[in-house]
């Protein structure tokens, strides 16, 4: 009798009263209108938003960034013509040139925030539609479900496609002082790659992921 | 604030799920929806963000001190720390760029390590500092952080393409790995933290606004 008095009494506090990640404070959640951010009065953390989350329109997005993806790592993003001879450079061999070098730590982190991080991300989200699609049935699929979630904010997290893209422009400035830059079509498809991930993620909404367990 | 009275979950027995934000009773060892550990605070974060940040700040001396990047142009060769490297932007006219450069690469990571010594010093010491504007500049730092990187990947880029031998070759120097270090563990020391025990420690008095 006691035990069920407090598991009622639980769901009552889960489906009313969220509790801030940053401060612990409890808020009473509200509706919200669309593209409105309810912020802790306490800590002024970001608590939810709308969830907006259509699986078909983050097929669409997921779909679109996973044909990107190839290009913008094969072609090169920048191209240098230097009294008669020309060089291009791909994310990848940019990663790879300093790590022949010896300096690895710099290459790895290179590799990981602009080719394996958003491409572990494209793939999880994209795993994740699918096994959303497929019914998310008791057993390895639910299991894999939360496997990949719970590593989601890593992946968002070493994912820096925006700084890459800023960095082409850096770079191009700086050579421009002794040689002629040119883009190529790698860096057109990194920078649709970068917003086709935006606008991904901004679609994507980890709570509404985890909700889909609940039922 | 149009609330009066606050409670905390940790008062209604209620602990947050760090991993999927599930709200579970503070009585259970894992979080019922994803299987994560159940803790009502990590009151070990503070040690290990400590630890990361001490060990960044050290990084932070070498990484400015030593040359990040070595030019071969036409047999002369240059090291350029990366404070002389902006300097050189700046004398070639290209003000923006030497800008963005310097917030990603010496803006940044001090107002990180400076602003994360701040925010732990006040955990730790409970100093009367206004926990509104601490935890805003949490945000600020922890938003801004990964913007450092940008220097990485500018020095990538022109190691791939500037390798011409005696003519124009351009390689990385010792600062590279400091300063690719500095990001990684600021960033660490930000995410271990659990920011919920800055608003335990500290009292309400101290937030007048
Ligand atoms: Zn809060
Ligand atoms: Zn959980």
């Amino acid at each position: 009798m006691d035990l069920q008095y407090a598991s009622m009494h639980h769901d009552d506090i889960d489906n009313s009263v969220i509790l801030c990640h940053a401060c612990d404070l409890a808020v009473r959640r509200r509706a919200l209108p669309s593209g409105v951010r309810a912020l802790c009065p306490r800590c002024h953390t970001a608590l939810y938003d709308t969830p907006f989350c259509s699986i078909n329109g983050m097929l669409a997005l997921c779909l679109s960034a996973v044909a990107l993806f190839l290009p913008a790592n094969l072609f090169p993003v920048l191209e240098l013509h230097f009294l008669g001879s020309v060089r291009t450079a791909t994310v990848f061999q940019g990663a790879m040139a300093v790590m022949d070098l010896g300096y690895w730590v710099v290459g790895i982190a290179v590799l990981v925030a602009a080719v394996i991080g958003p491409g572990l991300l494209l793939l999880s989200i994209m795993s994740q539609i699918l096994l959303v699609k497929m019914g998310l049935n008791p057993g390895w699929q639910r299991d894999l479900y939360k496997w990949l979630l719970r590593r989601h904010g890593l992946f968002s997290q070493i994912t820096m496609l925006e700084i890459y893209v800023i960095s082409f422009l850096v770079s191009a400035f700086q050579l421009s002082d002794f040689s002629d830059i040119y883009f190529g079509v790698g860096t057109f498809s990194f920078t649709m790659l970068f917003l086709v991930t935006l606008f991904l993620q901004r679609e994507y909404n980890i709570e509404h992921m985890w909700s889909r367990l609940n039922d | 604030m149009t609330d009066n009275v606050q409670t905390t979950g940790k008062e209604m027995g209620q602990c947050l799920c760090p991993v999927c934000r599930k709200t579970n009773p503070v009585n259970v060892t894992n979080c019922s929806r994803c299987g994560a550990d159940n803790q009502a605070r990590d009151y070990g974060s503070l040690q290990k963000s400590w630890a990361l940040l001490i060990t960044a700040a050290i990084l932070l001396i070498p990484a400015n001190v030593y040359p990040i990047t070595t030019l071969v142009n036409q047999g002369k060769v240059t090291h350029d720390t990366i404070f002389s490297g902006i300097k050189h932007l700046v004398h070639s006219d290209m003000l923006p760029i030497a800008i963005i450069v310097f917030t990603a690469s010496i803006l940044v990571p001090w107002l990180k390590i400076i602003g994360l010594a701040t925010y732990l010093t006040a955990i730790s010491f409970s100093l009367p500092v206004s926990k509104r504007r601490l935890m805003a500049g949490f945000h600020i730092i922890e938003w801004i952080g990964r913007w450092s990187m940008l220097d990485l990947f500018v020095i990538s880029l022109t190691v791939a393409l500037v390798n011409m031998g005696q003519l124009l070759d351009a390689k990385p120097a010792p600062a590279a790995t400091a300063f690719a270090l500095v990001i990684l563990l600021t960033q660490l020391a930000a995410k271990v933290l659990d920011t919920r025990l800055l608003w335990d420690r500290l009292d309400l008095e101290n937030d007048k606004h």
